[in-house]
């Protein structure tokens, strides 16, 4: 991992008020084996269900053609011709941007109908090497802009649908045209200018709630940012346990990153090994207990970022992971984990696979599965879901 | 009075088996208890696998454990206490 330049592709979605589905769609793929990183954002006519279904067809057929390296005015064509025409309006719509990066050569971004996407290096904007415009002989309405650009490493590409945009339309004399592209791009400059190292999900998320804000608390259309940033990698670790052999419990919790706040402690005896270690203990502050949390509340131990509950806490935070769920919605303590994975790109876990005799009590209310399982669960939505890279060292 | 110290077990069986319904204890205590004690959670006594003790969840009010624990038990032993 080291040196390697790491490619984070996060994302942020509100949905229009009063809809059940979003009406933009966002995909990504990587394919490491030559270096590229696609990424698509949609926005389907209208909103809610059906152009939630317009937007994932043509992420879905767009991120294929990147893919397979299409024609760029072959594929913008496919996409439109075999799009469902809206009984309403009798067209067939959705606008999208595609991005097509290679490490270390030129990124390929082409856009119909989308707010143009923002490169920044540092809080500076970066013109593309190469712009140019194109227009279907078959759909003469509409234009398809084609920008060749060299990202270089720290760069950010922020790309949105029009729902940020074009946010605060109509609300007093400040946005008459809506926020526009020049303000989201200066409010991620001053975002970046306060945290240069701010995360993707964290910009994209800050990005969709301004915008939000801005329509004065209401969607009025859907918003979804998505931001991709070229860094180093960041690691994190997470020692849950304790090890089968108690002799092993020393060198297991030298994995803790004391003192970066890179580390997470899930589960009560392995706190009480690190306090051990550390010489200090565990502080859990129930004047912010949340009575629905359905979870132990975490605590705070110097030298590690987080202390929880193990395998309630986890179990949960697999469940959440393996099945997208929002992160707003969750039990204190493994909102908190996952936040802190999502900050992240590569996730150690550090595993103790000693049982808890009393875990296994059938009096307990639920059954509790075995750590090991549960992490290897959770490795794998990591790896499908968010495009992170886990290790898992058994002790 | 010195303040009494009352710490609740939020280990995953202590809270499975009832620790959950006493996190909440400070808040809950009749009006003659309130502000005796220091409530404070731990990540794990570790008693849950103490076969000499009859089961979770356990607290410990001023050092000592209480077994199968329930508010009404912690309020009779902080009263126990003050009676001393």
């Amino acid at each position: 991992m080291g040196s390697q330049l790491f490619v984070e592709m996060e994302s942020f979605q509100l949905t229009k008020t009063g809809q059940a589905a979003c009406g933009d769609d966002i995909q990504y793929k990587v394919l490491k084996d030559e270096n590229r990183y696609l990424a698509v954002l949609s926005d389907g006519l209208g909103s809610g269900v059906k152009a939630h279904v317009l937007a994932n067809m043509t992420t879905t057929m767009a991120l294929r053609y990147l893919q397979s390296n299409m024609d760029t005015l072959q594929s913008v064509e496919t996409i439109m011709d075999s799009l469902p025409v809206c009984e309403l309006r009798k067209i067939s719509y959705s606008t999208f941007s595609m991005i097509d990066i290679r490490l270390g050569g030129i990124t390929k971004i082409i856009e119909m109908g989308n707010p143009q996407y923002i490169q920044l290096r540092g809080t500076e904007e970066v013109q593309p090497l190469k712009h140019e415009t194109i227009v279907s002989k078959y759909w003469p309405d509409r234009q398809v802009e084609c920008y060749e650009l060299k990202l270089e490493p720290g760069d950010r590409l922020i790309v949105c649908s029009d729902g940020v945009t074009q946010s605060g339309l109509g609300e007093g004399p400040q946005y008459r045209f809506g926020w526009r592209r020049c303000g989201e791009m200066e409010y991620a400059q001053e975002r970046i200018s306060r945290n240069p190292s701010i995360s993707s999900y964290t910009l994209a998320r800050s990005i969709a709630y301004k915008a939000y804000g801005i329509s004065q608390n209401i969607c009025k259309d859907d918003i979804s940012c998505m931001v991709i940033y070229m860094r180093k990698p960041r690691v994190m670790r997470i020692l849950t346990g304790p090890p089968y052999h108690k002799e092993h419990d020393n060198i297991f919790a030298s994995h803790a990153d004391l003192g970066e706040d890179h580390t997470i402690i899930c589960g009560g005896t392995t706190a009480n090994i690190l306090e051990r270690i550390v010489d200090r203990k565990v502080q859990i502050d129930l004047t912010k207990l949340k009575l629905s949390d359905k979870l132990p509340p975490a605590g705070r131990l110097p030298g590690v970022a987080l202390v929880t509950e193990g395998i309630l806490t986890l179990t949960r935070v697999c469940k959440a992971l393996e099945n997208n769920e929002s992160v707003e919605d969750l039990p204190t303590a493994a909102r908190k984990i996952i936040e802190m994975m999502l900050e992240h790109d590569k996730i150690e876990f550090v595993v103790g696979t000693k049982v808890n005799e009393a875990h296994q009590d059938p009096n307990l209310p639920q059954d509790l599965e075995l750590r090991r399982g549960v992490i290897r669960r959770m490795c794998a939505a990591l790896n499908q879901n968010f495009r992170k890279e886990t290790e898992i060292t058994f002790f | 009075m010195k303040k009494m110290t009352l710490e609740i077990c939020s280990g995953t069986t202590c809270y499975m088996l009832g620790a959950n319904n006493l996190l909440n204890i400070e808040n809950e205590m009749p009006s003659e208890l309130r502000g005796l004690a220091e409530v404070r959670a731990l990540p794990c006594m570790g008693l849950c696998n103490d076969k000499e003790l009859s089961g979770a969840p356990y607290v410990k009010l001023n050092g000592k454990v209480i077994e199968k624990a329930t508010p009404e038990k912690i309020y009779d032993a902080m009263r126990a206490l003050i009676e001393e």
